[in-house]
């Protein structure tokens, strides 16, 4: 692989032993996948929190920022455990908070914007169609690709970082232009779309996802103009059964104004999957794993919740009660928090109970205590928080419509997806 | 002993008994790193470790937090000692590159076929090749 004279220092140690390690990351990484250059980045955005890091990933973030070593691109950051503001209130471990304040710290030193959200695209994280980008975190990764035509492969959390510290990542896979072709053509013509809530794109992806695997999909035969809600869904589920970093939604993603366009040049003659409804249904069987009806939590948050959604869901609550039994919390950033509060929405969904927690998301970081105070069974309206709630801490999982979900935590009880 | 030539992910030299998986694997929810055993429900490795050993799998799946989980698998001395792949992705390269684990991919024939649980692998990753002896000695 090509160096400029700058990487060269770099590698030689010239600038630290932060760059230096950077270095050797992104040139083992470009040799291996036959790289000829690194290419500048213009956009970085890390996953890991404290539970997949665990103690030696703190210490080997740790000892990345000893030296000084500092991003050289806008680099933001996802969810964490907790809510600094809440950690009383929710009671939340003393351990836990000195592992998330290490976290915070070695991500401060290094000059990441510390957003703790998974829509850091509402931030100003926001790249332009063509963008090079090193977004790990897999949905917004594949939202990057397909809704916007950024180009991101699907770097893991320690080549995303090299390359915020180099400036630059390995030209290989989707930085390519040939390497964005669509390579499967999925029909969904035969589906009803009129009666779909976003939950059912959810349960669409996850079937899809499956056969679909590490290939680019073509999507033919949605409905023109889907809601923004529709196509996060559908992308947030297709990457968590599946393994692809772009998907082609004809007329709908900008280098897939048109099958012929998406494949490059000939098209498959006849669509390589057909979709029925049944097969959607079976994924809410797949998706859910409660056997039980009474529900100790309803979650929403996985990705974050847009104020858009917090106002469905306030709507939705109307001035009813939670159940006694049932907690409600709205996982989102803190700037969707602070607008909330603006809005006068803060004070009404406490008052019906329900809580607004920022900086964490739905699917993972709050569960590791909530599940030591006891809650068990959750209601959810995303298929990826059902999956790493249910395979990462245990929790039994109900998926279902924003409306199932508010319901569940007024009546305390499961009633069914819609 | 049966040489075959592949491709280098990163360098070093490994050896030991070989664990073998025909289905992709997730550091992130599919293994321990506390124990090395891999807990993804009916994964075709589950219930079993792969630590010490070298581990042979078609190519890596899901969250791209993986590598850190592998990382702290390896730090408590519960990771693969090498790892055959056929299709390096980028998450399990990553994860080999920061541990300095010897790891190809990319070999000259189809690994499933001549590689069994057990067998005696050595993988040089510096020269590019990987050696095999299976449990007959041969």
């Amino acid at each position: 692989m090509k160096l400029t004279e700058n990487q060269k220092q770099m590698l030689d140690g010239k600038e630290g032993r932060g760059a230096r390690k950077a270095m050797e990351i992104l040139a083992a990484y470009g040799e291996c996948y036959e790289a000829e250059r690194l290419i500048t980045i213009t956009s970085v955005h890390i996953a890991g929190n404290y539970p997949v890091l665990m103690e030696e990933g703190i210490e080997w973030l740790e000892d990345l920022a000893s030296d000084g070593t500092r991003v050289r691109v806008f680099t933001t950051k996802n969810p964490e455990m907790y809510d600094f503001e809440q950690a009383d209130e929710l009671k939340v471990p003393a351990g836990l908070r000195s592992k998330q304040k290490r976290i915070h710290e070695a991500l401060k030193s290094l000059g990441v914007a510390l957003t703790y959200s998974c829509h850091h695209y509402l931030v100003g994280n926001v790249p332009r169609f063509g963008d090079h980008i090193a977004w790990a975190s897999s949905g917004s990764q594949v939202f990057a690709n397909s809704v916007i035509g950024a180009r991101s492969n699907r770097d893991g959390d320690h080549v995303a970082l090299a390359a915020a510290i180099v400036g630059a990542i390995p030209e290989w896979g989707l930085h390519l232009t040939q390497n964005r072709k669509g390579e499967i053509l999925i029909d969904v013509g035969s589906l009803d779309f009129e009666d779909y809530d976003p939950c059912d794109y959810k349960a669409l992806g996850w079937h899809l996802g499956k056969i679909a695997g590490t290939k680019i999909p073509v999507f033919v035969n949605l409905p023109n103009n889907l809601p923004i809600e529709a196509i996060k869904g559908l992308l947030y589920s297709l990457t968590v059964t599946g393994a692809m970093g772009l998907v082609h939604l004809v007329g709908t993603t900008p280098e897939a104004s048109s099958v012929e366009q998406a494949f490059g040049q000939n098209p498959p003659s006849s669509p390589d999957i057909v979709v029925r409804q049944e097969d959607v249904d079976k994924s809410y069987t797949e998706i859910s794993s409660c056997t039980e009806e009474k529900v100790d939590l309803v979650i929403f948050g996985c990705p974050q919740c847009s104020i858009q959604e917090v106002q469905e869901i306030a709507q939705l609550l109307g001035s009813n009660k939670l159940h006694a039994e049932t907690q409600l919390w709205i996982c989102t950033s803190r700037w969707v928090k602070t607008l909330c509060e603006r809005m006068g929405l803060l004070e009404q969904l406490e008052s019906s109970g329900a809580r607004i927690v920022a900086d964490v998301g739905a699917a993972d970081g709050p569960h590791l205590y909530l599940k030591e105070q006891g809650i068990r069974v959750i209601a959810m309206n995303s298929a990826r928080g059902c999956y790493y709630a249910h395979n990462l801490f245990g929790m039994d999982t109900c998926f279902g419509s924003t409306r199932a979900c508010v319901q569940a935590a007024i009546s305390g009880r499961w009633e069914g997806r819609h | 002993m049966r040489k075959i030539r592949a491709k280098s992910v990163t360098g070093g030299v490994a050896e030991g008994e070989a664990i073998v998986s025909r289905t992709a694997i997730s550091f992130t929810g599919g293994m321990d790193p506390d124990t090395g055993i891999i807990r993804e429900p009916g994964h075709e490795l589950e219930g079993r470790s792969v630590a010490g050993k070298i581990l042979v799998f078609p190519t890596g799946k899901g969250s791209t937090t993986g590598s850190w989980q592998f990382y702290a698998a390896y730090k408590r001395g519960h990771a693969p000692r090498g790892i055959i792949n056929v299709k390096a992705e980028g998450v399990v390269a990553v994860s080999a590159i920061i541990t300095e684990t010897p790891m190809v991919h990319d070999l000259e024939e189809d690994p499933f076929e001549f590689i069994e649980d057990g067998d005696f692998v050595r993988i040089n990753a510096n020269e590019g090749y990987i050696e095999i002896r299976n449990k007959d000695g041969l």
